[in-house]
């Protein structure tokens, strides 16, 4: 699947609808709960940071090879590595947690790679996930 | 997400139904903001019909547990699903939230 959305102000949940519906997705429904939830966690990031005035693209492509699911998300807003950021503490206590902070996190624990590249002035974020 | 809550006295009792996403969890927000500032409150979460949880809805659940915490009411979810368990456990949220 390839598909663009420009500009993608508001677009959050089309675009994550379009993603799920990928002919990539598999059928088991606790892969999809979870490659639902990292792709959620991915692209409401990337909607809500990557232009500040929502003015710009996103691309999202999926593929399968050997079994393993690729979802490709690239834009064209500030550079940003998702991943620099530090895992949350979760061994805190209620009082002491944070709100907020756990999408990313989120991703990459129930996906099994995710990956960030800055190329051509482009974020790149490939979320990986065996499915087969 | 259809959210329903029955109240009887200091206890509330609220269904969820459905996904809690990014979509949604700003209605969820609406309608548990006064239960935060209840006095008390013992809170029951049915999560027997939440198909789905973001991290939007984590970021609420949190939320609600400060608020009864500084409230002095209780709040524990129960009949939650395998798939939204493991969000609890992963964030470390089953440390922090009673799940019955």
């Amino acid at each position: 699947m390839h598909k663009r959305f420009d500009p993608i102000e508001g677009l959050t949940s089309i675009i994550i609808e379009a993603v799920m519906s990928s002919e990539d997705m598999p059928a088991d429904e606790g892969l999809l709960f979870k490659l639902r939830l990292a792709v959620e966690e991915a692209v409401e990031n990337i909607v809500n940071y990557a232009y500040s005035d929502g003015a710009g693209y996103l691309e999202a492509d999926t593929s399968v090879k050997d079994g393993v699911l690729s979802i490709v998300l690239q834009d064209a807003g500030v550079p940003f590595n998702p991943l620099d950021k530090e895992d949350p503490d979760i061994t805190l206590s209620a009082e002491d947690r944070p709100i907020g902070g756990l999408g990313i996190f989120l991703c990459k624990k129930l996906m099994d790679s995710v990956e960030y590249e800055f190329v051509n002035g482009c974020n790149k974020l490939t979320i990986r996930k065996r499915i087969a | 997400m259809n959210v329903t809550i029955n109240q009887k006295g200091h206890a509330y009792e609220v269904v969820l139904e459905g996904r809690l996403d990014t979509t949604t969890a700003p209605k969820f927000q609406e309608d548990i903001t006064p239960l935060m500032q209840v006095s008390k409150a013992e809170i029951i979460v049915d999560c027997a019909k939440l198909e789905y949880t973001s991290s939007q809805g984590l970021r609420l659940f949190l939320m609600l547990q400060k608020s009864v915490l500084k409230n002095g009411g209780s709040l524990v979810m129960k009949n939650m699903s395998a798939a939204v368990k493991e969000v609890f456990d992963i964030t470390g949220f089953s440390n922090i939230i009673t799940i019955q």
